[in-house]
């Protein structure tokens, strides 16, 4: 089964995420599910925007962009946020670098090995990556357990999604479709700001969802968030570490005290050691998970393959990992590496059907300068929840 | 000193990587910082005790030093005596 629309260029990885979600649907029972596509989940941000293929420069925004560097890697930055641009000299020691000319970065990449400017990136908490690492963490991990809550059948789930951008919300918006009552929490200060920046997206990915708003600095607003997490079934969040305990929420605290609380932490590396602190983003992690080596090896040209894949890939991951760990009864935080996932799913996709996924590739690179494939816009099911509408009911204090 | 340059306390745990520098001494915990470890810690100086936290950007007033902590520790920054202040971090604009 497909989406309805132009299936002449493939989206590579699409049919494993199909595969995945299609576990989900079974799983779950979801009948929503079940006439969803893969394929949809995977390029509808790409399809509904208009984007291009665009070679070394990602799709859409055009915020990352892989540049060889002297020792002939390939190192991957992502470039979205302007105070992001202020730490370039820093990247690469040189307090002359014209940070917002994209030819003097690809100059000075060249300049350096790929390695030491992933080493350095990181520090500085910048979105890099290099073409040829093995990410250190695996896709998915259990880090704490807690104990255990037996839950009656048919009992709808309550979902606190406090996840930003595309990979947490789309696990919310599919466990949503799936029947789950799903609360959006955003910052006052630091909403999502994907409502303001692709409205289309937003909308499709965070439908039906309830919206509170809170106030960091406000105890009392952060004493009611805690409260809701204690009631929650599950609590998908996609903050580094240090974000989440400096606004006073202890994930592992939590886990270990509330029954049966399943906690996603969806990360760029995976949220054990070092690299939980380490940011990433959909395209970075793409190329962290061997995505754009893999287009090479089969087109001789490098490049981002899909609109921040990663993203998609890992959304349906935690929601079908998520909805396990529901299963089993038993709290727990899993921890989720975007760049992991892709290295898992390309790992599968090529045991799966080698010479498919090698043509799909192909194609792919073929594709350089295209309109992203298109497919019939998904209907919304549900209105959108304004920003902060549900605070009286949900967040009372 | 040039930017990218990690510098580590003499007086606690803390280290900054330098985004900008204007040339006068940095300090962490009321000692100036260098980029060895020192054998045996420094006192720590009670004004310079705040603390410093991981992955926080700091700042002088005039925008002419920007820090970044890479390692948290007991002490505070400054440069030649004032201490520095932390610049708040902005959201991601959108997914890339």
């Amino acid at each position: 089964m497909n989406p309805p629309g132009d299936y002449a260029l493939a989206i590579p990885l699409a049919r494993w995420a199909n595969r995945r979600l299609q576990l989900l649907a079974a799983e779950t029972g979801s009948a929503r599910l079940s006439e969803l596509h893969g394929t949809t989940l995977v390029g509808e941000r790409g399809a509904n925007n208009g984007y291009r293929i665009n070679g070394r420069v990602s799709a859409g925004l055009g915020g990352s962009r892989l540049m060889p560097t002297r020792d002939g890697g390939w190192f991957a930055l992502t470039l979205i946020r302007p105070e992001d641009r202020e730490l370039l000299p820093a990247l690469f020691g040189d307090a002359d670098l014209a940070i917002h000319d994209n030819d003097a970065i690809a100059a000075a990449a060249l300049r350096h090995n790929c390695a030491e400017l992933v080493a350095r990136g990181r520090d500085l908490g910048l979105p890099v990556a290099s073409a040829d690492e093995v990410p250190v963490n695996p896709p998915v991990e259990i880090l704490v357990r807690g104990p255990m809550r037996r839950r009656a059948r048919g009992q709808r789930l309550l979902v606190i999604d406090m996840s930003a951008i595309w990979a947490g919300p789309l696990a919310g918006h599919l466990f949503w479709l799936a029947g789950a009552q799903v609360v959006k929490v955003e910052s006052l200060t630091r909403p999502d700001l994907i409502r303001r920046d692709d409205p289309a997206t937003f909308d499709l990915i965070n439908q039906g969802k309830a919206n509170v708003v809170v106030d960091f600095a406000s105890d009392p607003q952060k004493a009611a968030l805690v409260a809701l997490i204690r009631r929650a079934d599950v609590v998908i969040e996609s903050s580094r570490p240090r974000a989440l305990k400096q606004l006073g929420i202890d994930a592992e605290a939590l886990v270990r005290e509330v029954p049966g609380l399943v906690w996603l932490s969806v990360t760029g590396h995976g949220a054990s050691g070092e690299a939980a602190n380490w940011t990433g983003i959909g395209n970075d992690c793409a190329v962290a998970g061997g995505l754009a080596r893999a287009l090479e090896d089969a087109s001789g040209e490098i490049g981002y393959v899909g609109d921040a894949i990663a993203d998609p890939l890992t959304g349906i991951t935690a929601a079908l990992e998520g909805w396990r760990a529901l299963q089993s009864g038993e709290a727990q935080r899993v921890g989720l590496s975007m760049s992991a996932i892709v290295a898992q799913a390309l790992a599968q996709e090529r045991a799966h059907d080698a010479a498919a996924l090698e043509s799909e590739l192909q194609g792919w690179a073929a594709a350089n300068g295209k309109l992203f494939p298109k497919f019939a816009r998904r209907t919304l099911l549900a209105p959108v929840h304004a920003i902060g509408s549900d605070n009286a009911r949900y967040l009372p204090c | 000193m040039k930017p990218g340059t990690r510098l580590k306390s003499q007086a606690d745990d803390t280290e900054v990587m330098v985004i900008r520098t204007g040339g006068g001494t940095i300090e962490c915990g009321g000692a100036p910082m260098a980029e060895a470890k020192p054998a045996e810690l420094l006192p720590l100086a009670a004004d310079f005790s705040a603390g410093t936290l991981m992955g926080k950007r700091y700042v002088d007033a005039d925008g002419a030093y920007e820090l970044l902590c890479v390692k948290p520790g007991k002490g505070s920054l400054s440069v030649d005596g004032i201490a520095l202040v932390t610049k708040d971090a902005k959201p991601l604009p959108a997914s890339d």
